[in-house]
């Protein structure tokens, strides 16, 4: 029986995949899920309008005039604290479900390595998630009738490196996840905690800025509601913004780094 | 090519090839054995598959000082789970090399530390002590180099997205390996079409049965770039025929690409059939280390089968207390009795017999198979031959 024979290692036949292969899979597949299975993002943008709408109508109920006045920035804050959101579960969540689906030891034998690869899993889940905080924020302007300055470049920019630091919490959440499966959902409750971030007084009390979110939600209020593009920020603001999402990210890569190698130690890595 | 021309397949192992004392033979059905119609489907013998070995490593295109390394090389790994009294030894001192090419059984009862062998060896657990090199390259200190060269399916039909199809799972899991999946679109494609699921390719993968999940699983790691593969349970789930292509599949993959192949496994025939040698694992430790025809052949156990209508419940109540291995059902009156013996057994089976007054209406022996080794090594005290 004649076979024609396979192309081995280095002679024609698989080439290499590089980070942007890496990242064109990653985003694909994304891409694929969300439009596969759409009702996953729309339960999440309806549940997010859904919480909005009782914020606004029951808090103009009880606050009246006063919240109405005050609508620009809880928007802007709402819509910060619902990319914090997906942040955060971007790979804390992800985590947790590639154990439960036995896909975790696939991503751990990579040889990208590990933490890259959920790092990149991460990133295309959070511009998944600023597409659909986008249309929560289309439906929060609508119901309320609101206008903001709508600067995508600056949005994206100032929101982005404020949600990394929360990106670096979820990362540390994840690799927390690897030791102590259950924990994952505890974590999520850690949430609720970034509508404090995002409201935090940081321009009254300086020290906060170095919190995650504080500082950005500062900024971008700055922009969406004064129109500010971001190089007309302050350098030191701009700075600062890098530096606390650098330091969380990178932060949040150690305890990662840590925990999984703990999980190795005690051999409870891809256990469910 | 023909992998198995006709002329080379011997039968090494008769491994179910029953030799009856019995003038009657062929009239008791328990005593029809495969016989020279399994002729085909016995896998080649060790010399041959040695042959092939040599011939995958100049193939492969390893001939360089790489050639020269094991594939896997384990040394000293230890690994135990918990501390002081409570502490366990999963894994217990363990040495090994595996050649470039070959395709090992790894077998094992339930707790043996094949698993947490297995992930030592990838990295998953990191052992307390010894050291895993993967062609030359150190798990543990370059994770990432190593990663390029080894693959691993250890959750069977859980290894894909159920999600997404299984054209994409199969592209996917190619990028994350390190593979551009436009490379091996070809491999895909081939290894799909041999196991069937051609068809399937842009079905989500929850929407198939699960034997065509691990075939998925299977496609995805053997498509890929990797030299080493581990497979755990691989025909789980699998029919008959499809556990058949996987055996070709293995043998073709391994002789063409000089792919080295682990597979952990209970189903004794496939590891058997496609496995160039065996370790077998027990208490952490690996009790056993040879080709398969070796082992057969230095098992000094052979089962026998007795026919009788002496033999009462009570007699076999007595023969387990005594002897290993000890079935028996009864039918039409006649006791089939299946012992598991080796010389000195024997005789004390026969004297024992005598003295109960058992009329033997038939004797047959029965080859040793590789359950019967795997039983006789695992059975005592786990320790090495």
């Amino acid at each position: 029986m004649g076979r024609e024979r396979e192309p081995g290692r280095g002679s024609g036949g698989p080439r290499p995949a590089g980070y942007y292969r890496l990242a064109r899979a990653v985003l694909y597949r994304e891409a694929v899920l969300f439009v596969r299975y759409p009702a996953n993002a729309i339960g999440g943008i309806v549940i997010a309008v859904f919480f909005f709408g009782v914020l606004f109508y029951g808090g103009r109920m009880v606050a009246g005039r006063a919240l109405t006045d005050s609508i620009e920035g809880i928007i802007v804050g709402y819509f910060l604290w619902t990319l914090s959101v997906g942040a955060y579960s971007a790979i804390s969540n992800d985590i947790g479900s590639e154990v439960q689906w036995g896909t975790l030891e696939r991503h751990v034998m990579t040889p990208f390595g590990f933490a890259p690869v959920a790092l990149l899993k991460g990133l295309a889940k959070v511009i998944r998630t600023f597409f659909t905080s986008g249309i929560v924020l289309g439906v929060m302007l609508a119901v309320t009738g609101t206008t903001l300055e709508l600067n995508v470049l600056t949005i994206v920019f100032v929101a982005g490196l404020s949600i990394t630091s929360v990106l670096g919490l979820g990362f540390a959440a994840g690799g927390i996840t690897l030791l102590y499966k259950r924990i994952g959902n505890w974590l999520n409750l850690l949430q609720f905690g970034f509508v404090v971030l995002v409201s935090a007084p940081s321009l009254d009390v300086p020290w906060l800025r170095v919190l995650p979110l504080a500082h950005g939600s500062g900024l971008l209020q700055r922009a969406m509601l004064n129109g500010t593009r971001f190089w007309e920020f302050p350098v030191a603001d701009l700075a600062l913004l890098v530096v606390v999402a650098a330091g969380y990210l990178g932060a949040g890569y150690l305890v990662f780094q840590y925990a999984t190698r703990r999980a190795r130690r005690l051999g409870v890595l891809g256990d469910y | 090519m023909e992998l198995f021309p006709a002329g080379t397949l011997k039968a090494v192992m008769a491994t179910r090839e029953e030799r009856s004392t019995d003038a009657a033979a062929g009239s008791d059905p328990a005593a029809d054995g495969d016989g020279a119609g399994s002729v085909a489907d016995v896998p080649d013998s060790g010399e041959r598959r040695r042959d092939r070995r040599s011939a995958d490593v100049s193939r492969s295109g390893s001939e360089g000082p790489e050639a020269e390394l094991p594939a896997v090389a384990v040394s000293g790994l230890s690994k135990r789970f918990g501390s002081g009294p409570d502490a366990v030894t999963a894994v217990d001192d363990v040495s090994v090399e595996i050649p470039q090419g070959e395709i090992v059984g790894l077998l094992g009862p339930n707790g043996a530390g094949k698993t947490t062998l297995i992930k030592s060896i990838l990295g998953m657990v990191l052992p307390d002590e010894g050291s895993v090199r993967l062609h030359g390259i150190d798990v543990r200190e370059e994770p990432r180099a190593a990663y390029a060269r080894v693959d691993a399916m250890l959750e069977g039909a859980r290894n894909d997205y159920w999600r997404l199809t299984v054209r994409e799972n199969l592209r996917y899991f190619a990028a994350i390996g390190g593979v551009d999946p436009d490379s091996v679109a070809d491999r895909h494609d081939r290894l799909l079409d041999r196991f069937g699921i051609d068809s399937k390719v842009d079905t989500p993968v929850r929407n198939l049965s699960r034997g065509m999940k691990q075939k998925v699983s299977i496609a995805s790691v053997l498509a890929g770039d990797a030299d080493v593969v581990f497979l755990d349970e691989p025909t789980l789930g699998l029919d008959v025929e499809s556990s058949r292509t996987l055996q070709d599949e293995l043998r073709r993959i391994a002789e063409e690409r000089g792919l080295t192949v682990v597979v952990s496994s209970h189903d004794m025939d496939v590891v058997e059939a496609v496995c160039d040698r065996v370790l077998i694992m027990s208490g952490g430790r690996i009790v056993a280390d040879d080709t398969v025809e070796a082992l057969l052949s230095g098992s000094d156990r052979h089962g026998l089968r007795i026919v009788s209508r002496d033999i009462d419940p009570a007699l076999v109540a007595d023969l387990r207390r005594e002897f290993d291995g000890v079935t028996a059902d009864t039918e039409a009156g006649r006791t089939r009795l299946r012992v598991a013996a080796d010389t000195d057994d024997l005789y004390a089976l026969m004297a024992r017999l005598r003295e109960r007054g058992v009329t033997i209406d038939r004797l047959d022996t029965v080859e040793p198979d590789l359950e019967d080794v795997f039983v006789e090594l695992t059975r005592d005290t786990g320790e090495p031959r």
